[in-house]
């Protein structure tokens, strides 16, 4: 109990078998989500300009109303996900949670009608989906090898020990989902103009990979 | 040199894909290689089977509206799961007590574990679940309507 | 320690790692999301080793979470390429007729279907025939092929009802709704085929 990097639960809120726990560490990352989510709802978007090279010439891009909109109802979503992702308390949940940070991000930049953005989300959408394989695999046996998916129980100890495999699997998981190694791959995807909205792509992905690691030390 | 080598390939979006497929490809290598793997004997709902019931492999067991035991994590905040494990609509009952296994097809709908596991105890799966349907549904809606 | 779940898992990874390796060296976009349905089923495979009420609990989230990314995908790979509608006017099968898939499929069909013998083979060795008559003819209807897949339905549909009230003659019931599926499948295969051709050829 005493090295866990969360902290000892402060309280615990539950839903069936399925506990949402707050300890100072996931309730740290979840006001960060939070606080985040509060700003893409009030932020104006940003617009994105074109500079002629040599001269004075400029553009902003055209931007309409409707994609903005979408894409903070995008981002609102991937807020919301994350912040379910932060707090559940069950290892199933999670994954269902990472998987929709995966597909809210997918949304929030393909929405921008440019063929390059638009090939740069389909090629994350297919690393998202085939993310989803190690991810419910990880959880199917985590609960397999522990009889129980409750990271309450995982805290305890009275389980049996999670083996690796099952640990790889998730991690490997919620990289592909939040593809973190790739924020080079990502630059791709950020020529897509909204800077709120884009913003949140990262910082979910960076946020569900920080809780991981709290779940994998767990068992 | 390597770095810039290795950043080369991440920064083309072509390759992650693939690069991922690789990544994954590695780790079931490695899993088959970590077997075997222990299989708790105290699992959360388990599975009983009765060769004789005409729900064969569907017989969940219990009347409806009393309530039978179901090994859930934590039964002090499910106290009402255990109802609807078997219920049968007047039709797929007769199905059920006519012949040997038509009782357990889709018309007959013998899922009441399911139900109690989907909306019970486990009811904020569920919630998630239909939460990324509808999220891919308005993604595919808006970009299928905007072209 | 190795018990029936420990082979399970070792079948399942077995199958993930074939798949993982075709998907880690197709560079086509849209196989790559044909394949990567098939992937999905490994991991629904590793929730059902399970092997408890849970296990069916699980895969319904894991089959749905599939299903819409699926369907979110190829609306963006729709309008990546820019395919609008586009209608079926006939149905050109050229492109799987020149490779050497069909020959290759059919001649195994048949191959098998002489091993078995009997009614059964006859059937297997039948369709395998029958797909290579379908592959080889240029311009097809799409009646034809919409004809079998309804044909291959009720087929299956028969070899069901016959589990469920003659369960003593399962091995006809599981022939038919073999050859049903296959029967469906290869109608599928030479649609994705036919559609295929169209782009590329």
């Amino acid at each position: 109990m005493a090295d866990l990097i969360g902290g000892i639960p402060l309280f615990v809120l539950e839903f069936g078998d399925e506990l949402v726990y707050f300890t100072p560490y996931t309730i740290t990352l979840f006001l960060l989500a939070l606080t985040f989510t509060l700003l893409v709802l009030i932020s104006r978007p940003e617009r994105q300009i074109d500079i002629a090279f040599g001269g004075d010439a400029y553009r902003a891009k055209e931007i309409t109303v409707a994609e903005m909109r979408f894409r903070r109802f995008m981002a609102i979503a991937c807020g919301l996900a994350t912040m379910g992702a932060m707090v559940t308390g069950d290892i199933f949940n999670f994954t269902l949670f990472t998987a929709m940070v995966g597909i809210t991000n997918v949304g929030i930049v393909a929405a921008v009608k440019s063929r390059h953005v638009q090939d740069a989300a389909y090629q994350y959408g297919l690393v998202a989906l085939a993310a989803t394989v190690p991810l419910f695999a990880g959880a199917a046996v985590y609960a397999a090898v522990t009889g129980s998916l409750s990271m309450i129980e995982l805290m305890k100890g009275t389980v049996p020990a999670v083996p690796l495999i099952a640990k790889g699997m998730l991690v490997l998981g919620v990289i592909g989902e939040g593809m973190a190694p790739f924020y080079a791959a990502k630059a791709e995807m950020f020529r897509a103009p909204g800077a709120p909205y884009v913003i949140m792509c990262s910082l979910s992905s960076l946020l569900i990979f920080l809780r991981v690691v709290e779940i994998v030390m767990l068992g | 040199m390597i770095i810039r080598k290795i950043s080369h390939v991440l920064s083309n979006y072509e390759n992650i894909t693939r690069l991922f497929a690789g990544a994954c490809l590695l780790l079931f290598i490695a899993g088959i290689l970590l077997l075997p793997l222990p299989y708790s004997e105290k699992q959360l709902y388990p599975k009983t089977f009765d060769r004789n019931s005409s729900l064969d492999p569907y017989d969940r067991g219990g009347p409806p509206f009393e309530q039978v035991g179901i090994v859930s994590q934590y039964p002090e905040n499910s106290p009402t799961a255990g109802f609807v494990t078997s219920y049968l609509t007047p039709l797929s009952l007769f199905l059920s007590e006519q012949t040997l296994h038509l009782g357990t097809t889709i018309v007959a709908h013998p899922g009441g574990i399911i139900d109690e596991i989907l909306y019970n105890t486990r009811g904020l799966d569920t919630v998630v679940e239909a939460t990324i349907l509808f999220i891919a549904f308005a993604i595919a809606s808006y970009i299928y309507r905007r072209v | 320690m190795w018990g029936a779940y420990s082979y399970g898992i070792g079948a399942v990874m077995v199958a993930a790692v074939i798949a993982f390796f075709a998907l880690s060296r197709e560079r086509d976009d849209l196989q790559k999301l044909l394949l990567l349905d098939l992937v999905e089923m490994v991991g629904l495979g590793v929730i059902a080793l399970l092997g408890t009420d849970l296990a069916e609990a699980l895969i319904l989230p894991g089959l749905t979470v599939g299903i819409a990314e699926l369907l979110a995908l190829s609306q963006i790979y729709c309008t990546k390429e820019g395919i609008l509608d586009r209608p079926v006017t006939g149905l050109n099968i050229e492109v799987i007729a020149l490779a050497d898939a069909p020959l290759i499929l059919s001649l195994f069909l048949v191959v098998y279907g002489l091993i078995l013998s009997g009614f059964t083979g006859g059937a297997v060795a039948g369709l395998g025939l029958v797909f290579l008559f379908l592959s080889r003819t240029f311009r097809e209807d799409l009646n034809l092929l919409e004809m079998a897949s309804g044909i291959s339905w009720a087929l299956w549909i028969f070899a069901f009802f016959v589990f469920m009230f003659l369960p003593q003659y399962w091995f006809v019931a599981l022939m038919g709704a073999a050859v049903g599926i296959l029967l469906k499948v290869t109608v599928k295969m030479s649609l994705v085929g036919t559609m295929w051709g169209e782009q590329h050829g």
